[in-house]
Parts: C-alpha cells; structure tokens; sequence
C-alpha cells in the first residue's frame, strides 16, 4: 500500500504551486489596462461614481493590501465579491462548475471509446489499408478548427437529422445526456486523432520488445498477449499525454461552451477577463488550476496501479 | 473487447438519438439572446441585457409607449405638476407585486430614495435633482426637487427606477432578492439558472395580467451568433435577437421565420477629440464630415439595413430634427476645407476595438476614405476596455463609438455630448459656451413648443460645430417563428412580452 502513500502529501507540494498562481493572476489582471467600475457603469459613468465604486470594491487600497484580503477570503472560504455579479465569487463557481465537469469527462470518455479501438486496429495491421486509413483519419481531425467543426456538427446531427439539439445544458440527468452528446463529440474528435496516435506508436513499440518474444515462445495466445502484458504498458504514456491534453481541455473548454450555450466556467471566465471582474478571474483561475494538479494526480495514480515497476 | 466497445458506442448514440426533445410547454415563449443576466436588483445593473428583462418582472411609476415617444400611466395613474415645476404629485394605482401584497406609496419612496442614496446604487448621480420623496397615504406619492427638470417624468420610466416590494427586501435581505426580486410586472422570475436561462412566469397579481396570453418567458443565454440562428431555425426557440447583419437577407426567405427590424435608438457616430492640433478648427471637422461616405459605410457594415445619421438625436426619437444638415460626400471640398484651414499631412490616431468585428470594418473603410483627401489614419487596435480608458483620458484623435437610449427625453444624452459636465462632452473635449447655456436651459424649459424649438437649435449648432461625425442609425434585429405575434420592441429596448401571443 505504500506505493499509494504518495497521494497524502501531494497535497502539501500543491501549496506553493497555488500561492505562485494566485500571486501570478493577481498581479497579471492588475498589470493589464482597463478599469472594472467603469465596465460596470457603463458609458454614462461619470468620474465620481467611479471612484465611489471603486472604494465600495476596495480597489482604491494598496495592491498589497487587496491581496491580502484575496487570501484571508480564501482561508475563510470565500473567493471575494463580483463587481459584475455582485455575489461571492465561489457562487458562480459552484453553478459553473458542474457543466465544464461533464463536458470535459464526457469528451475524455468518448475520446478513449473512440482511440482505443482505432489504435487497436490500426496497430494489430500495420502497413495494412486499415492502418493508413485509420492515420489518415487521425490526422484530419487534428487539423479541424473546434469552432468550424461544432457548427458542421450542429448543421448534421441537429438541423439536417434532427438527433440533438443544436444547443442547451438540459434540466434533467437524461436530457443533460442528450444535450451534450454533441459538443462532447466535437472535443472528442480531435482529441482521439491525438490519442489514436500516440497509442499507436507506444503500441507497435511494445509489441516489438523482448517480453512479446518469450511469450510467444511459451506459446501463449496473440489475444492474452496484446491484451494482458502490451495494453497496459502502452497505456502508460497515452494516460500521461491525456492528463496534459485533459489540463488544456478545462482551460480551452470556452469555445465549445459558447459555440453549444453550455453555462460552463469557461463562459464565465472570459466575460470576467472582459469586464476586469478581478475576483472572478481570480477564483476560476485558481479552480482550473486545482483542477489540472488533481487530474495529474490522478494519472500518476493510475500510472502506479497499470506499472508494478513504477515508485513514485 | 474491441467490438464490445463499438457496440456500446452505436447503442449509446442511438439511445441519445431517440430520447426527443421535451415538448415545450404550451404558451411558453423561448428567446435566446447573447448574454445573461447579471443581477435583479434593479438599482445595481446599468447593462441593456438587465434593463430588457426588468422590464417584465418590474412596473414603473410612469412608462414608455410603443413607439418610445409619449410617457404613459403606469403605477401611477396620474399625476400633477407644481406651477413652479418642482413639485411632483403622483396618484397611485391598485396594484398588487408578484406575492400578493399590495404597491403602496411607500414601496415607491423606498424604491426612488434606493436608487438616489444606496452606495451600490449605479444611478446615484441621476436621481439627487430629487429633493424629498414622500409618501402623503398609502395612494399619493410626492416628489420634490432641488431644481426643475422638464426631463423628470421619463426618468422615472428607467426600469432602473422600477418600484419593488420594501417588505420582500428586508424579509430576504438584498442578496437573496437580487436573485429571487418581488415586483409587480407582467411576469415574475421563477428562476435564475445563471450562464444558462432565466425563467420568468406569468405573474397572476399584476393590474393588467386580463391583457397577459402567455405563461411564461425562457431568456436563454446563447452567445454565440451562429448558434443563436441555427437554434430558431430548428424549431428550438420561439425567437431570437440580434440577428447579425449579414444574416437578415437569408433568414428573411425561411417562411418559418419572420425578420423584425425594429426601430432602435442606436447611433454609431465617429468621436473627434477637439483638443488635438487642427482637430480643434471647425473647417477640419467639417472636412472629415465630407471626406466620410456613409453610404458605403452602411452597405458594408449594416448590409444597407442601417441609415445615414443627421443628428445627434436618433431618427424617430422625441425632438428629432429631420431636416438637420446632411453633409454630402465631397472628397473634393474636404480638400478644399483642409487647404482653407492650412493644414497638411494630417495624421490621425484612430482607436479600434480589437476583435469588434463591425469596428475593424468600419476602421478599414474610413482610413481607405480618409486617405483620400490626405490625411492618414493610423489604426491603433486595443481591447475594448482599455479602449475606453484612452478615450476618457483623451488619449486619441478619433474613435468610433456608439449610444443608446434609456429615457425617452433627449436631455439625458444631449447632457452627455453636448451640456459640458464632467465626462468632456462624450469624451471629445467639444467647447461651445453657447451650446452650454442652451443645454442648461432646456432641461428646465416646460413650454412643449419651446422647447422642442431649443433642442432643434442644438441639433443645428451641433452639426455645424461637428461635435463628431454622425454616421447611422440601425434598428433591433430580431427574429420569430411565424406562430408568435404581438413581439415588438420599441426603441428604448422595452419588449411587449405582455402583448405577445404564441399560437
């Protein structure tokens, strides 16, 4: 079991890496120009009623100071008030999170369901029709734009078939199933040519190596042999690429939340990043980063349970 | 293990396939626009995303017809005027909010002295011309000012200044009411599922809900363009507004779908900062007027759905002079103006908004226009707020902006570009003490005629100071299904969801 021992003290490496964040977003939303009382009083902002919202805000105390009462918010469970919303930050977080959640686990699902096969197939007859087709393939839908694909998708599947609706978040368990089928596919088209790859390649090294060798000499079948020794040790570098992708998917998730409305983080984030909205950036920011460590942990675990080999 | 996972895939697509689309309920109509609300406390939002839902869920003392030029009873149902102008009795209606309990006199001074005094107030500087706000009885309100103001009964038509319950508001306390507010409008919010829609139901209490044939309104945020179309096109939505330009021609041939272009209050016009070099003589302002196309300008940008602007105030709107100079295109006697005036070489710095689509068009076009009669315009493209901020500092020559109107009066706006407070006359730093005087005056002026004649004057004076470049007007573009009637929206932005019939 102390293999797994590493999980408990991860944690306590998070720390530094989540105060340099927040230092970093803090200091980067101040450095850029623009002014959130003004994005908030829109065009008919006079420079008193700016200066009043920016002191009701505390915008007009020392930066030091301000990130001083960012992290004793935080230790007290709060990310700060919305200029825009005008509600704790962690409220409009806590509504977005969920979606962006799903979408990008829905996508990562069916990305494998997608890659697994293919690399299989791809691997098991190299050289072969099915193997160039199936490179070829993947490398089409690594140069698809995500915006110009959602909108094919949309245009096929919703307004020509009438299968899904064009866009939406849906109320219930079913519906929310339905509803994000489509942009879970859109993501998950670029993101399996990507996997496809990459298992691909691990696959067709593994089946070269010695230990394939001597178990076809034990005479063990092609069948237990792919399955029980290749697969899991291809896999290991194809979960590590994922993790990463799976980091760039939560920050990237904005333009498939606003191509398929779906009332994700990313949605929030941008809009926030446009009206200066400090503290929402700030706290989402922070969210996808805790986010991106906790899937890494996540593959590390995984890495450790597929390799007996591996120490961490 | 392979064909295992093809199948689960194919069983799973078609699962999903075959689940159809709830069937929406009977007279619920869905409109999918591009952004969400922010809050519904109405003193807290000064964003027209906010205002348009207000409308619905909250009434005010005093309202705005169709065509957003008469004022109309609303709570009140009539009022008077002190000889002197200051003093403002109004007569209350009886009128019930969304839980029931009646408006009284005293949920109106609540409301007014919110928005006047509350430090998260974003309308304070509107409302201190209001001395005192009383409640004679529960049926008489009466509002003193500090100084007349012929523009007071349409500020109280802001949704802004709607009238909420007082009682909802301690009871719930301000945060909790913002999301979950008690009025006394057509509907009330049943929720609010942020990023996503907001839900609001007929409201059975409200004094005219006999007129009201729909059950309830969906606001759904949709934010992508595309989406937004394609989601009406399906069947998906009942409507869906801000149909871009570039898409009217084609959805005005699906017979499933009618196109509106409502008349707005919209005017795109081209800022001019009057304290940089010759920017300050007339004669160059006058020559940027004539070296402007407009017409090409609306061809491409607004697909010709846009209108050549004469004036400051929009086409249609209270005062509107019709006649007000129009400067043809004349590239010739731009040069003229500019040879007169002496100057040569003219380099401009023109502020773009990056990643404003209409912005960068419009950029391209007059710096092609300008170059024409020799002056260079050099594009400098920032993000929208810090855009802004260089305007407000003064840091630029020209730049394209645009304005809307939330009261019916012109001396909101005209105080805003041409009465000298303290935002440089609409960040162009225009000096004209005659201007100022007259602004001054006919926001107190009570005679009609009068002061329909002043406001015609300051069109006048404007344009031949040329403040800034008008260059159009553009309506609301909205679309609907062919089975919805009644869905109008007049130029302050108000829609009449309470006249709005789904077949």
């Amino acid at each position: 079991m102390h293999r797994y021992l590493f999980v408990l003290w991860r944690p306590v490496q998070l720390l530094p890496v989540l105060f340099g964040i927040s230092v970093l977003v803090f200091a980067m939303m101040r450095a850029i120009p623009g002014d959130p009382a003004r994005m908030l009083l829109g065009v008919r902002s006079t420079p008193e009623a700016i200066a009043r919202i920016r002191a009701q805000f505390g915008l007009d105390e020392p930066l030091w100071l301000q990130y001083v009462y960012f992290v004793r918010n935080l230790m007290h469970g709060e990310m700060g008030k919305s200029i825009i919303y005008r509600v704790d930050t962690l409220k409009l977080v806590d509504a977005r999170l969920p979606p962006t959640v799903l979408l990008v686990a829905g996508s990562v699902l069916l990305a494998v369901m997608i890659a697994l096969p293919l690399a299989t197939g791809a691997a098991r007859h190299r050289g072969r029709v099915l193997d160039h087709l199936i490179r070829l393939v993947s490398t089409i839908g690594l140069g698809l734009p995500a915006f110009w694909l959602a909108i094919m998708v949309i245009l096929l599947f919703s307004v020509s078939l009438g299968w899904f609706p064009v866009s939406g978040y849906g109320s219930d368990w079913l519906e929310r199933l339905h509803h994000l089928f489509l942009p879970c596919l859109t993501v998950a088209l670029a993101l399996s040519a990507v996997l496809t790859r990459n298992l691909r390649a691990s696959l067709l090294t593994e089946l070269q190596s010695d230990y394939v060798t001597a178990a076809r000499a034990r005479g063990a079948s092609e069948n237990r042999i792919f399955w029980r020794h290749v697969m899991p040790n291809s896999l290991i570098p194809t979960i590590n690429l994922l993790a990463v992708n799976i980091g760039w998917l939560i920050g990237g998730s904005v333009v498939i939340e606003t191509v398929f409305a779906i009332p994700g983080l990313g949605q929030l984030l941008v809009k926030a990043i446009v009206s200066r909205d400090y503290m929402v950036v700030q706290g989402v920011v922070l969210v996808f980063a805790l986010a991106t460590v906790a899937v890494n942990l996540l593959a590390d675990l995984l890495t450790v349970a597929l390799d007996p080999r591996v120490k961490p | 293990m392979n064909k295992r996972f093809r199948m689960a895939a194919a069983g799973l697509m078609l699962a999903l396939g075959l689940v159809s689309e709830m069937a929406q309920a009977a007279g619920v109509l869905t409109i999918g626009r591009r952004e969400d609300s922010t809050t519904f406390d109405p003193i807290k939002s000064a964003q027209n995303a906010d205002n348009w839902v207000f409308s619905n869920v909250f009434d005010v003392l005093i309202r705005v017809d169709n065509t957003g030029t008469k004022l109309l009873p609303g709570l009140a149902e009539s009022w008077t005027i002190s000889a002197d102008g200051k003093v403002y009795t109004l007569k209350l209606r009886d009128a019930k909010f969304s839980d029931g309990t009646p408006v009284t006199a005293a949920d109106a001074v609540f409301s007014l002295t919110r928005i006047r005094d509350h430090e998260g107030s974003l309308w304070r500087d509107s409302y201190t011309i209001m001395d005192t706000v009383v409640a004679k009885d529960p049926r008489t309100l009466v509002i003193t000012l500090k100084t007349p103001s012929a523009a007071f009964l349409s500020q109280l038509a802001l949704p802004n200044a709607s009238v909420i319950s007082q009682k909802a508001v301690a009871k719930q306390g301000e945060e909790n009411f913002a999301e979950h507010p008690v009025g006394s409008g057509a509907f009330s919010v049943k929720e609010w599922l942020r990023g996503e829609k907001v839900r609001l139901v007929k409201n059975p209490y409200y004094w005219e809900a006999a007129k009201v044939s729909l059950d309830g309104v969906d606001w759904l945020t949709l934010p992508d363009d595309n989406t937004r179309m394609l989601k009406v096109q399906a069947g998906e939505l009942d409507a869906a507004l801000f149909v871009p330009f570039s898409r009217i021609a084609s959805l005005k041939k699906d017979a499933r779908l009618v196109v509106l272009l409502d008349r707005s209050t919209r005017e795109d016009h081209l800022l001019i900062n009057h304290t940089r070099g010759p920017l300050g003589k007339v004669e160059v302002r006058q020559a940027l007027d004539f070296a402007i196309d407009k017409k090409a300008i609306i061809d491409t940008v607004t697909f010709g759905y846009g209108k050549a602007a004469n004036s400051y105030i929009p086409e249609g709107a209270l005062y509107y002079h019709a006649d007000n100079l129009r400067r043809p295109y004349d590239p010739q006697k731009a040069k003229q103006l500019l040879a007169a005036a002496g100057v040569k070489n003219l380099t401009l710095n023109y502020i773009v908004n990056a990643g404003d689509e209409v912005d960068e068009q419009i950029a391209v076009l007059l710096q092609q226009q300008l170059s024409k009669v020799g002056i260079t315009a050099k594009l400098q493209k920032v993000d929208p707020s810090q855009s802004w901020d260089m305007l407000v500092a003064g840091d630029y020559d020209i730049s394209v902006m645009y304005w809307t109107n939330d009261i019916l009066d012109p001396d909101q706006k005209t105080t805003f570009v041409l009465g000298h407070d303290s935002n440089n006359n609409y960040m162009t730093r225009y000096q004209n003490e005659q201007v100022k005087a007259k602004v001054a005056a006919a926001r107190i002026e009570t005679d009609g005629a009068k002061r329909k004649q002043m406001y015609i004057d300051l069109q006048k004076m404007a344009k031949a100071d040329v403040h800034w470049v008008d260059l159009y007007y553009s309506p609301y573009r909205n679309v609907t299904r062919t089975n919805i009637t009644g869905f109008h929206q007049n130029p302050l932005g108000r829609f009449t969801l309470e006249e709005t019939v789904k077949k």
